[in-house]
Parts: structure tokens; sequence; C-alpha cells
């Protein structure tokens, strides 16, 4: 049923670096995809490399300048309840507590949920799409009600992260190690669009480990929330969500980040909404010119339509939250 | 006479032989009772949560195989060339079947016309059909086995789309086409002369959807041969249905062919009969000797046991100004998958109401998917959410309130069955009580929400056309320590059966429900009872059971009478004792010399037949408030009431886990589930549980209320209970539309109503 493969834990962050330039090792952390993945084919592995075991990898700090580092293997759950995360970026506690389910979320790891595959049917299911080596993207002329209505290319698929578009409206970074050092890449570049590369999602090479996401400080005025919008109460990917990020003075919006959830293969910000926020107050007209631009752009598919108001819908509820906020 | 297509045979036969088994026992009414009607917790509660309980997954006999099976990737397909050499050479590997083995001609799909498939057929209708199986010493060595068979295959032109379907340029499934039958009309009156006098008529068309009935257990079996006899072990609703088509497939005598199912989870229709699951290990525990199991996969059952069909109803109906029915005029059209199947209903537009002018014109379709099954219900659902929608259009232009034009429309007696009176009506009094408790005239009139948050209110109506079958039995027996043994076919799929039992037995016993202990669904060691659907099981087998026990209780009586030096109407049973009118002393029936000498009393029970004459059915109303946010289309069902005519509440417990389950299935239904087939290869595209969404608990309504309508019955049968399992399903979805409708001015004719749905609605002109 499994393809197979050996398992290995390595104790530390550099054993495990070279462990995963063993061609065929993919690795495992919160293990709450990965098994999925591989009975059903999706890809394949000989060599599952544990991190779960590394406690350097744990844990919420603060950092001196007064961001947050968030080690790769910390859960979703210690996200979603962490005092400073929910005192100083609530956006990433709203976004990790409306993933997946209590005891996915219990088991998933923020590292993980970044790097996450597509939940593409099409990906998924038993078809030779075009981001598993075939030729086609199904969903173009298929079943594409719950596809992308922005930067799609030869792959149409949606991210399915919750927290991917917090942390890029929370101007997050990320810290890769691999074989050849260490590097640290913005969130804004961290994901692939299908027109550069459709095989691939992010840019961490195989031989390269999440190993931490660091958070700036928080803008002083500075509040945030995410809107997520799905077809049932629990366990499922978004339709469309909104994680907005606003600084304001007094009730000047100065600093605004709009970004978008299962619309595109990336999270996907709109500058345009954010441009109708600055230097204004939280009015309803502005609310609605927001959520109205928030959508310009989009180039729905037969059976997606819907998203276009959905994007309005989850930008303006987002917004008004914000507003109405004590 | 017609009945649900899918229960045709059974319901028929039901009122047809009404009249058997002069000898049988026919029980007053009860009146009131202490034990049965309590909340009392599942005997097997602790067992079922706790893990201890055995289920076919868990059963493990000695030297046993394990069968993984090779199914067609494609939705249409011929099977050129299949080579086994790899497989066979794998570990573990036993034995191999494929669409050349003898045993791949046992016919399937049993028609009038003959066998329409056989167990490994090589032509391939739908994605999942079988061509080929293996039995190894472990799962994992089978499943790696079947994937290493070598298939070669013929892809054919695929038509999944079932209106498509029907057009004459479509793929065909079979020689003679896509519509194995012609179309059936059930007429009576002048449809189109009553609608000239009707004062207001709508017309719409609704399409609802293929729901798969993805129970937590899946489907599964263990099967041997012991000296020429089969043995099987099956997850199912119907022992004896089972053994039957068995006994036919290997052409072995009833007697040969055992099959048992104890502890279930779950089945909704969709394990009512026999699955080639079951065969295929029986046909491989032939060839190789040993016990093989069989337990299908998540992704297997989502695509080969069943579905329910889907739908397009069109439905015009006509009222006069007072809100009279005068006609209702309905064309329905199912998706049965790749086998001919019941897909359609019309018993709820020919019997919900009163109506002198009706005519259904039922056609259904064969596409390249799995074949449909009896669902909870089976057509009722999608009938209800086209006729209850409907109805609330038709109240909408007459300016009456939707509870009124229903109730200006009851019925006293059934219409397809040439006026036979009900035993009990209970329509009117959900309707009446399901109101009052939801607070319906108030909550009706209150005014639009100003906000982008609009709430509404919306109900439905139901009833379930089946009376159930006409005879089971039940023994039970009376040991010497007083304690009780039940003996019944009968399976509990999960809904508090045993308990029940349990319950019944006690009543009439006076005995605790710890001292009962119940044995069931075994071809080789229980009585029959019919299959466990149908919302048949308690109300066919609790009579029974009753009836075994007053046999017992007779028996008992009657020797403590001797014993005592009584005359036996001066005895009565209490508390597991014999209670001497007159007399303080209370003799328990442990110290009975005569019963600790005979060690057991044996009693016998059948069910009487049903009330000759009369019908007896059952009834529900269901109402729903949801709050529909208009930015986002999001709609949450935020109240509910359920009130349902089922006759008396045998455990006030299982009642409301019975409704409670049902509603919850609605709310799938009418707002988040769909089977979505890719329109270019026939394949499932949803077949996983991200993807296929049945409801969660955050998904149900936090203020939910099961309104029990008990009119008594004391014709019905001896324990004076209708069936539940479907009536608590069938007004669901329609209400919840209806709701939304209130909420925000659109209505919206496909299910399920989805975010998409509701924006989409709103982009239409009109409305608030």
């Amino acid at each position: 049923m499994l393809p197979t493969f050996t398992y290995v834990r390595p104790e530390n962050l550099g054993q495990a670096i070279r462990e995963l330039a063993t061609p065929g090792a993919r690795v495992h952390a919160g293990g709450t995809d990965l098994l999925g993945c591989l009975r059903d084919r999706v890809f394949s592995a000989t060599r599952l490399v544990s991190i779960a075991g590394l406690a350097e990898l744990r844990g919420v700090t603060e950092s001196p300048d007064g961001g947050l580092r968030i080690g790769a293997l910390t859960t979703l759950s210690e996200l979603a309840t962490h005092p400073l995360v929910l005192r100083r970026y609530q956006v990433l506690a709203e976004a990790a507590l409306a993933a997946a389910s209590p005891q996915l979320r219990n088991q998933g790891t923020i590292g993980g949920n970044l790097c996450q595959r597509p939940r593409c049917w099409y990906y998924r299911g038993d078809f030779p799409c075009a981001r598993k080596g075939g030729d086609t993207c199904f969903a173009k002329e298929g079943e594409n009600q719950l596809h992308a209505i922005f930067g799609g290319d030869v792959c149409v698929m949606v991210h399915p992260s919750d927290t991917a578009p917090a942390l890029t409206a929370l101007d997050a970074t990320v810290r890769l190690v691999g074989a050849r050092g260490s590097r640290t890449v913005p969130l804004n570049a961290f994901f692939v669009p299908p027109s550069k590369d459709y095989t691939r999602e992010t840019v961490v090479d195989a031989d390269e480990l999440v190993v931490e996401v660091a958070l700036p400080p928080a803008p002083s005025g500075g509040v945030s929330t995410y809107r997520k919008l799905r077809a049932r109460g629990a366990w499922d990917f978004a339709l469309t969500g909104a994680a907005v990020s606003l600084a304001r003075r007094g009730k000047t919006v100065e600093h605004a980040r709009i970004v978008l959830s299962g619309v595109a293969p990336m999270p996907w910000r709109s500058s345009a909404a954010e441009k109708e926020l600055l230097g204004h107050e939280l009015s309803d007209a502005v609310i609605e010119r927001a959520a109205a631009a928030a959508s310009t752009g989009a180039t729905p598919l037969s059976g997606n339509g819907y998203k276009v108001a959905l994007v309005r819908g989850a930008v303006a509820e987002a917004l008004s939250g914000l507003r109405d906020a004590p | 006479m017609r009945e649900p297509n899918i229960y045709a045979s059974e319901s028929l036969d039901a009122e047809r032989e009404s009249g058997v088994a002069p000898e049988v026992l026919d029980l007053p009414p009860w009146g009131k009772t202490t034990v049965v009607g309590a909340p009392v917790p599942r005997i097997d509660g602790h067992d079922r949560v706790g893990g201890t309980a055995v289920y076919v997954r868990d059963l493990a006999l000695p030297g046993m195989l394990h069968c993984a099976i090779v199914r067609s990737p494609h939705a249409h397909a011929t099977v050129r060339r299949i080579d086994t050499t790899a497989a066979a050479a794998m570990p573990g590997v036993h034995a191999i079947i494929t669409t050349d083995s003898p045993e791949a001609k046992i016919p399937w799909v049993l028609t009038s016309q003959g066998a329409l498939s056989q167990l490994l057929d090589p032509h391939c209708r739908y994605e999942g059909e079988e061509v080929a199986a293996v039995a190894a010493e472990t799962p994992l060595q089978a499943a790696d086995a079947a994937r290493a068979v070598i298939v070669e295959y013929e892809t054919l032109p695929t038509v999944v789309d079932y209106e498509a379907a029907t057009l004459p340029e479509a793929p065909k499934l079979h020689p003679a086409g896509n519509q194995p039958s012609p179309s059936r009309t059930s007429q009576r009156g002048d449809v189109q002369a009553a609608f000239a006098t009707a004062d207001a008529v709508v017309e719409h068309t609704f399409h609802t959807p293929c729901e798969m009935h993805v129970p937590l257990e899946v489907h599964g079996s263990v099967a041997q041969w012991d000296s020429g006899q089969l043995e099987v072990w099956d997850s199912t609703q119907g022992v004896y249905a089972v053994r039957d088509s068995l006994a036919l497939a290997f052409k072995l005598p009833l007697s040969s062919v055992r099959v048992a199912s104890h502890y279930m989870g779950g089945g909704f229709g969709s394990k009512l009969e026999l699955g080639k699951y079951t065969v295929i290990a029986a046909v491989l525990a032939r060839r190789t000797g040993r016990a093989v199991k069989c337990v299908l996969t998540r992704e297997e059952m989502m695509r080969c046991v069943g579905n329910r069909p889907a739908n397009t109803i069109t439905l015009k109906a006509g009222a006069r100004k007072d809100g009279t029915l005068v006609a209702l005029d309905a064309t329905l059209l199912g998706a049965m998958g790749a086998y001919p199947t019941g897909a359609t209903s019309s018993y709820l537009m020919l019997d919900l109401y009163t109506c002198p002018n009706v005519r259904v014109v039922e056609r259904s379709v064969l596409i390249n998917a799995g074949q449909a099954r009896a669902f909870r219900a089976p057509g009722y659902p999608q009938a209800a959410w086209a006729l209850e929608q409907v109805l609330d259009e038709l109240a909408t232009k007459l300016r009456l309130d939707p509870v009124a034009l229903r109730l200006k429309n009851i019925p006293v007696v059934s219409q397809l069955r040439n006026g036979q009176p009900y035993t009990s009506t209970g329509l009117a009094e959900c309707l009446r009580r399901g109101a009052e408790k939801f607070g319906w005239a108030e909550a009706s009139k209150a005014a639009a929400s100003a906000g982008h948050v609009k709430r509404g209110v919306g109900l439905a109506a139901g009833m379930w056309g089946s009376p159930g079958a006409p005879s089971a039995t039940a023994i039970i027996k009376l040991y010497a320590d007083g304690s009780v043994n039940i003996n019944s076919g009968a399976a509990d799929i999960g809904t508090g059966t045993k308990t029940v039992f349990a319950q019944v037995a006690a009543e009439e016993l006076s005995v605790k429900v710890e001292r009962v202990r119940v044995e069931y669904a075994d071809t080789a060691t229980t009585q029959y009872a019919p299959s466990s659907g149908g919302s048949q099981t308690i109300l066919v087998n609790t009579p029974a059971v009753r009836a075994a026990a007053a046999d017992v209780k007779a028996q008992l009586l009657a020797l403590a009478a001797d014993e005592l030096k009584k005359d036996v109407a001066t005895l009565s049973v209490k508390d597991g004792s014999i209670v001497i009118a007159g007399e303080d002393r209370m003799v328990p029936f442990s110290s009975l010399r005569s019963l600790a000498q005979r060690q057991q009393l044996v009693g016998v029970g059948r069910r009487a037949p049903h009330p000759p004459g009369k019908v007896a059915l059952p009834f529900a109303a269901h109402f729903a408030e949801v709050e529909v946010n208009t930015r986002t289309g999001a709609v949450r069902v935020i109240r509910y009431v359920a009130a349902q005519d089922s006759g008396r509440v045998m455990n006030a417990l299982t009642f409301e886990n019975q409704v409670l389950g049902g509603v919850t299935m609605g709310i799938g239904f009418g707002l988040t589930e769909q089977r979505v087939l890719d329109r270019q290869t026939g394949k499932l595209a949803n077949g996983s549980w991200h993807d296929y969404k049945i409801p969660t608990a955050m998904d149900f309504p936090t203020d939910f209320q099961c309104v029990a309508v008990d009119l008594q019955d004391q014709e019905c049968n001896s324990v004076g209970a209708k069936g539940l399992g479907e009536p608590a399903t069938i007004p669901a979805a329609a209400a919840i539309a209806n709701a939304v409708c209130d909420a925000i001015g659109r209505r919206i004719y496909d299910a399920p109503i989805t975010p998409a749905s509701i924006v989409n609605a709103l982009s239409r002109a009109g409305g608030r």
C-alpha cells in the first residue's frame, strides 16, 4: 500500500540536513498529511527523515527587536492559543484556529502548514495532472468550483494554507537551512507561482528545511484578523479567506496588508484593496471600495465565478470586524 | 397501489400478506409503560465506545487470508487482457481470480430479462467496478499484489451527466440503451382541467445531488467454508437477505448458508443487499480452503456500494384561494448509475396531501457511475425538496401562512390505497405542535433583518410510505435465575434496536433491563427478521418480542399458580417476582422450584398481521431558523424543531438520537453534500473526507428540539410504535431551503445550498 521506505529520526538539525540530501528523502514533521499522500501515491519516498524530535525547532520566543520567532515544529494549536500571538498577531492565531480540526491542529506544525501540498482533487486523486508530471490541468475544463480565480496558469489549484496568508499579511520571513547553509526568505517570495514552476509550491529545496518563521514587531496601532469562508463549519479548506493587518494612527489607516486565501495558487496579496484603505478611516464606503478592489483582475473559470463575490465578502467582513473591534 | 420503488416488493408483500399466522397472539395495547419509553442508555454502549465490540473488521479467524480487489480506474472500459504473473509470485499471495476465472461468471444484477452483469465483468461501466481479486496472508500483501495485477483496458466513451445520458447520442451502457424501463405514469383525476380551476399555480424545476451514504463502518465480510456450508460474517442490515442472495449465487440450499452480522456501524440503506466483496471473499475462501476477509477501503466505498441518486424534478402545483390543493403535476428523472435500480419516488406527491388530481411521470437513466441504492428514505428527501418548496411558493402567492396551507390539505386516508384510513394521522398534530414549540406565529412575522446577515424561518412536512414487513419471529427464554434471553434475527445497525428489544421484554416480564441479553442477526441461530431498513425494525420486531415475552409470562404464571396453589388470575409479575393479589409477599422468579427444575421457559412470539383495512404510517413536520450572510453566502441553521409522529416513543434517548441523526443528514443533503464526478473522465473528483462534506457538529444547530407526537395509536400494532428512521430525515433539507428563501427572498432550486448558490441567487434581480 505504501512505498517501501526507511525511517530515520535524526538527533540534531545538522544530521537532519545530511539525511535530507539522500535522494528520495522526505521530511516528516507533524505527519498529518505525509502518510496519506504516500498511500494515495500523490508522491513517493524512499526515506522519511523525521524531525519531530528536534526540540530546537519548537516553540515561540520573543526576539530582541520585539518581534516573534516561531519554531517550524510549533503546532497550530500552540499558535492559536499563544498569549503573545493572540495579543499582537491576532490574524495568525485566528488563521491557525480556522485550520483543520482540533486533532490535526494538535499535531500539524506551522512549517508543515506552509509547505503542504495542494488539495486540488485532481492532484490528490487518480488523475495524471500537470503538477504530478502529466500534461494537463484537469480543472480547467473540469470540476473547478474550488479552484483559482487569480494567478492560475498551467495549474489552477488554490494554495490550501490558512496560516500562509496570515503570515504574509504580517510581513513574516522564513528561515531555511540546507546543505549549502542558511537563508531567509520573505513570505511573499516563499511561494512559487505556477507560471514560474508548476511542479513546486515553495522555494524550499529538497535538501532544505524550514526551521523558523520570524515576525517583525507588531506596528503600533496595529490590528489584524482572518476571515475564512468555508463550505462547512469545521475541517474544511477556505473557499475564500481574507487575512488583514492594519496599522492606524487615530482612525486613519497608515499601513495595510490584505492577503487572500483559497483563490490563487499562493497567498494572494491585494494591493489594490490595500490602496483603497491607506489614508482613510474604515467607513462603510471605504470598506466597500476596498472589498470591490480586492476582486479586480479576477479571471474565474466555468464553475467558480461565485468566488468573486466571496472575495468581496471576506474582505468586507474582515474590515468591518476590525472597524467594530474595541 | 404504488410503493417507493426500491422497497416495492417488500412493501407490496407486506400489504398482500396481511392475514398470516392466525395463531398469533394479538396482545391488547400496552397503555402506560414504565421501562418502554424511558431514557434507557444503550445496553451495548460501553462496548461500542470502549472498543470491545467486535465489528467485521476486527474479526480474526485462524489462518484467515485477506483480500484486495482490483478495480477499473476507468468509468467505462472493456478489459482486453489481465496478466497476474507478477502478482501471483509476490510474497503471501494464495489465490487470484480475474474476469477469466470460472467464478467470474456468477450472475450479477438479476432482472426479469436475465443477469445484466457478472461477478467480475470485463465490461466495466463505472470507475471502481471489480475486475480481479487477490487473497494473501496480510492486508498489505493483498493490496500490493492487487496493484501488481496488470490489466489492459480499452476505454469507451463515458456519460456521467444524467440529463445528457437520456439523449439519443449519449454513450450507451447496455445494448438496450440508457433507459431500460419506459417512463412510468401514476395518475388520478384530471390534472389539466383542475389547473384551470386553481387560483394560483406554481411551477419549478429542482435538482438534487447524488449523496454518498458514508456510514462510519466500511463495508466488509469474512467468509469461510465448513463441510460444504458457507459461513459469512458481514456488516449488513439484513442477514437473511444476504443469505438468500448467497444461496442463489453459490447454488446452495438456504440451510447451507450462515450469515451473521453483529456490531454494525451504520448502513443507511447501503448494506441492504449482498455485496460483490462478500461473494469474492467466499470464492477465494473456497479456492484456498481458508477463511478470507474482504474489507473495503473508504475510497472503494465511495465509488462502489451505492448512493442517493441525483434527481431532476419539475413540479407544477395549483391551489384555490383558501389553500385547497387542486392539482399536482410532476416529472421526475433519476440517475440510477450503471445498473437499473430505483432512482425516484412519487410517493409524497401522491399521498402526503389530499389532492384529487395528481399526475407523476417517473424516468430513470443509466450513467457511468456506481449503482444507486436505497438511502434513508429512498427518493423521499428529493421529492420533499421539490414538493415542500412548491407548497411554500403557493402559500406566498395566495398570501397564506405555509402552516395553514398544509393544514388545509391533511389526509385522513391513504389516497394511494383506495382511501384506506390511517390508524393514526399525526401530520396535522406535527404541524401544530411543531409550530407551537418553534414559535412559528411570531417567528414567521418577524421583520426582515436590516443588516447583511438575514434571518429566515421555514418548515416542511413529510411522511414515510412503507408500513413494514408483515412477519417476524422472536424467541425469549427465561432462565432459572430470572434472567432473560431474547433471540431475534434483526440487525442493530446503530439505532439502538437491541436496547429497545431488551426494554420491551423487561416491560412485559417486569425484569430489569440489565438482566436481559439479546442474541441477534445470525441466520443459523436466531429467528427470521426482515432487514433493518425502511424504518421497520422496531415496529416489525418488537411486537414479536412482546408476544414472546407474553408467552413466557403466561407459562411462568401457570407454573407459579401450580406451585403456589393459587388461581392464575390472581397472579401477576412485578420486579422479577410473582405478585399475588391481596397478599404482601412477592415470590422472586428465581425462588420458583418448578422453574429451577425446568431450567428455562421458552416463549415464541410472532408479529400479528397489519390491521386489516387500515394502514399505519409515520408523519413529520420540521421547522428551521437560519441565518444567511449575504456577503459570504454562509448559511447557518441556528434553531430547529423536529416534530415526529412515530407513535409510541420506545426509548427517549434513541428516539431523540434518531431524529438528531436524521436532521444532520438533512443538513448534509440541504447544505453540504454532493458527489462530484469529473465530467471529462467520469471519475470521482471528491472521493475523500475533505472534499465530500458531511456536516460536522459545528454545522448542527445549538438550539435543537425534538417533539414526539404520540397519538396513542391503539391499532398499528401491539406496541403502538410506527417507523422513525426515514421520516426523521425526509423534510429536513426542504425546511432549511424554505428558511433560506424566507431569509434572502430568493428561492434556490438546487441542492445543496452552498455559499456559491447564495451569492449566485443574490446576483439575480429582485429579492430583499
